[in-house]
């Protein structure tokens, strides 16, 4: 059987125990933060998936559980056949050469003292290529991919020689040099300057188009998940609020968390009027969480029956889920 | 009159191997209840700019020459106690990740109280009752200012600093990427609130990011910077609609949209800042700009007026139609791109 999904997340959740305490040794009653609470998503080959939400939202957590870097707590995650579940080591080593991640801050994640071939040969030499001309030859074509050209110079500097568009450029060199087949970029354009994160953006675009790579776009920024991705799914408190194809989303939002975030971004147009909707600004308790829909406490559009209702994501639109129990002509005309 | 006249500002910061010129001939002026928007890539003097009208610069910055008046006083000649009692009392700043420079072992309360009573004569009751004042205007609860920093968000501890800037009812405030740490949702909150404030105080407002978008919903003027020069100057309202300088335009192909207006593939300007050390030749821009002659290698173009409240420094205002309809081809930048790589092939 062969699956279009490349990754399929079921269920997933990450609590984290704040049970520290000798006292809280001996109580029974355990409390956690919900970093993610019952997830469920899948990204088909060759898609890029956007993940949005304000920070504690879950999504960097999200995208962690996906390279590995933290253990689930609960669910399952399947990643081309293979079961986040098996610890084999050969599962292991297959899954750590298939799956690279592209971190915020590209001049925290670039080892100083290494030159940019030191730091691109790295993965090739630890998944075991000893040929010298064939790692030069591989660090130079990830070089070019990057557009860090010409390819021979920019290999002997070191990461202080060069700006952050540029250092962002090798930590995405270095991500895809050994071929991955999924690419995890959290926040990737973040800290960069808005004139040069176009070019960051396209160079991901055409990792997909060119190599058919797969991709988690985690960031805040809703204007450049709509520029990259396919499909967005936004995320509030741990749970997908609102999940669908990236236009249609951010064209016709069915869920207030999602107008909300949509009618906050600046428009650079001043003759444009923008709606704003207001609500209160902090995020509730994450320890204890809102009973019933947990936007309820901010939203809008809340009603008492919004205070007893479980998560459930219904289907607004064509492949456009909500997690609002009320469609897009009940909210409006609650206004 | 003016509230603020900066006069063919030149800073530099000294270092050992030489004068790094980061504002050269740098000139506007701000009235009263103005808010004019600084943009610019990291390093095209933006902030040194603002830090330099709050005499904040670095003990290498040397403002070697020109003048900045605040309400007709050269701010430049001012010793260090005059200086002192001009900062809060009539210029504030907010500066970026400030809600980091919060002090971890006091109250947020204690803190602002502190920089009342130390700008002003006011005794403690009228210090706490203004601190309580300004929190209420930024929407933040009076008991939060008892507590420490660590026990509020992000959000509230930027509002607490923008408080703090606001609590003696400055005539100027210089606020540089305040929201840029902050999601979405409570930047646009804590903007709008901003504004308001600004408003209501007629105060005006230096306004620095490197997202034009802000820009264009807050302030009535836009400066385009780019290695330490003003590129362009016009108001928000024509600057979006058709901005003239090549810079600007580059700006403009680089910027997603949440609207649904299909741009077509985001351009963005190929290259790197110039280095600012050493003899500067022609425009600053030369090495980027796709329309660059052999008069802007050599000949550094000067800030003119081509309409009403509108200067560029640009050789070339009258090309502007071509230039326009240039620069929204993939090919004009990627012919500077490969350009780049040619001269960058030539130096090794």
């Amino acid at each position: 059987m062969s699956n279009e999904y490349l990754i399929k997340v079921e269920n997933l959740k990450k609590y984290y125990s704040i049970n520290k305490g000798l006292k809280d040794v001996f109580s029974k009653e355990k409390s956690y933060v919900k970093a993610i609470d019952d997830i469920s998503f899948t990204i088909n080959k060759g898609e890029i998936l956007g993940l949005a939400g304000e920070s504690g939202s879950g999504k960097t957590t999200t995208g962690e559980i996906l390279v590995q870097l933290q253990e689930l707590t609960d669910g399952s995650v399947t990643f081309d056949g293979y079961d986040f579940a098996d610890k084999s080591k050969e599962a292991n080593r297959r899954f750590r050469q298939d799956v690279q991640m592209i971190f915020q801050d590209p001049y925290e994640t670039l080892n100083p003292r290494f030159t940019i071939f030191e730091t691109i040969a790295e993965p090739l030499k630890i998944f075991g290529m000893k040929d010298k001309d064939e790692i030069y030859e591989k660090v130079i074509e990830a070089l070019e991919i990057a557009e860090l050209r010409p390819a021979e110079q920019f290999a002997f500097r070191y990461p202080h020689e060069l700006s952050g568009g540029q250092r962002q450029r090798v930590a995405i060199a270095r991500g895809i040099v050994i071929a991955p087949k999924f690419i995890v970029a959290d926040e990737p354009v973040s800290m960069l300057d808005v004139s040069i994160r176009a070019d960051i953006l396209n160079l991901l675009r055409n990792l997909r188009d060119k190599m058919g790579l797969t991709m988690l776009y985690v960031s805040h920024d809703l204007s450049t998940i709509k520029y990259l991705c396919d499909r967005i799914a936004v995320m509030y408190l741990g749970k997908i609020v609102e999940i669908g194809d990236v236009k249609e989303v951010i064209n016709n939002p069915q869920h207030p968390y999602t107008k909300v975030l949509l009618s906050s971004v600046p428009i650079a147009d001043p003759d444009y009027i923008r709606e704003r909707i207001e609500i209160d600004d902090e995020l509730p308790d994450q320890i204890n969480l809102p009973v019933g829909c947990r936007f309820e406490p901010r939203c809008p559009f809340a009603t008492d029956k919004c205070k007893s209702v479980d998560h459930a994501l219904f289907e607004r639109r064509d492949k456009q889920w909500s997690a609002c129990i009320y469609t897009d002509k009940e909210l409006i005309l609650k206004k | 009159m003016n509230l603020l006249e900066v006069k063919n500002l030149d800073i530099d910061y000294v270092t050992k191997e030489g004068n790094l010129k980061v504002v050269r001939d740098v000139s506007f002026t701000l009235k009263q209840g103005e808010s004019v928007g600084l943009v610019g890539e990291s390093g095209c003097g933006k902030t040194t700019l603002a830090k330099t009208i709050m005499r904040l610069l670095p003990d290498n910055g040397v403002i070697s020459g020109g003048e900045i008046n605040y309400k007709g006083e050269n701010i430049v000649t001012k010793n260090k106690e005059e200086i002192r009692k001009l900062r809060l009392n009539e210029i504030a700043m907010i500066s970026q990740s400030a809600m980091n420079s919060l002090n971890p072992v006091y109250t947020v309360g204690e803190q602002i109280i502190e920089g009342i009573r130390s700008h002003t004569n006011m005794s403690k009751k009228e210090a706490i009752k203004r601190a309580e004042e300004v929190f209420a205007i930024i929407g933040l609860e009076k008991k939060r200012l008892k507590s420490y920093p660590h026990q509020m968000s992000g959000g509230m501890k930027q509002r607490a600093i923008i408080a703090m800037a606001l609590s003696l009812n400055p005539s100027l405030i210089i606020a540089d990427e305040p929201t840029t740490a902050l999601d979405v949702v409570v930047q646009d909150k804590i903007l709008s609130q901003i504004t308001e404030i600004q408003k209501q105080t007629k105060s005006s407002m230096i306004f620095i990011t490197h997202d034009i978008s802000i820009i264009s919903e807050l302030c009535e003027t836009i400066i385009v910077m780019y290695g330490g020069k003003i590129m362009e100057k016009s108001s928000s309202k024509v600057f979006f609609k058709a901005p003239y300088h090549p810079y600007s335009l580059g700006l403009q192909n680089a910027f997603p949209s949440i609207l649904d207006i299909d741009k077509g593939d985001l351009i963005s300007i190929p290259g790197a800042p110039p280095n600012l050390m050493g003899e500067l030749k022609g425009c600053r821009f030369k090495e980027r700009c796709p329309f660059r002659t052999d008069k802007c290698m050599e000949e550094l173009p000067e800030l003119k007026e081509i309409g009403e409240d509108h200067q560029i420094a640009c050789h070339y205002p009258e090309r502007v139609d071509e230039f326009r309809e240039e620069s929204k081809k993939k090919e004009t930048w990627q012919m500077v791109s490969d350009r780049i790589i040619n001269e960058s092939k030539g130096d090794a």
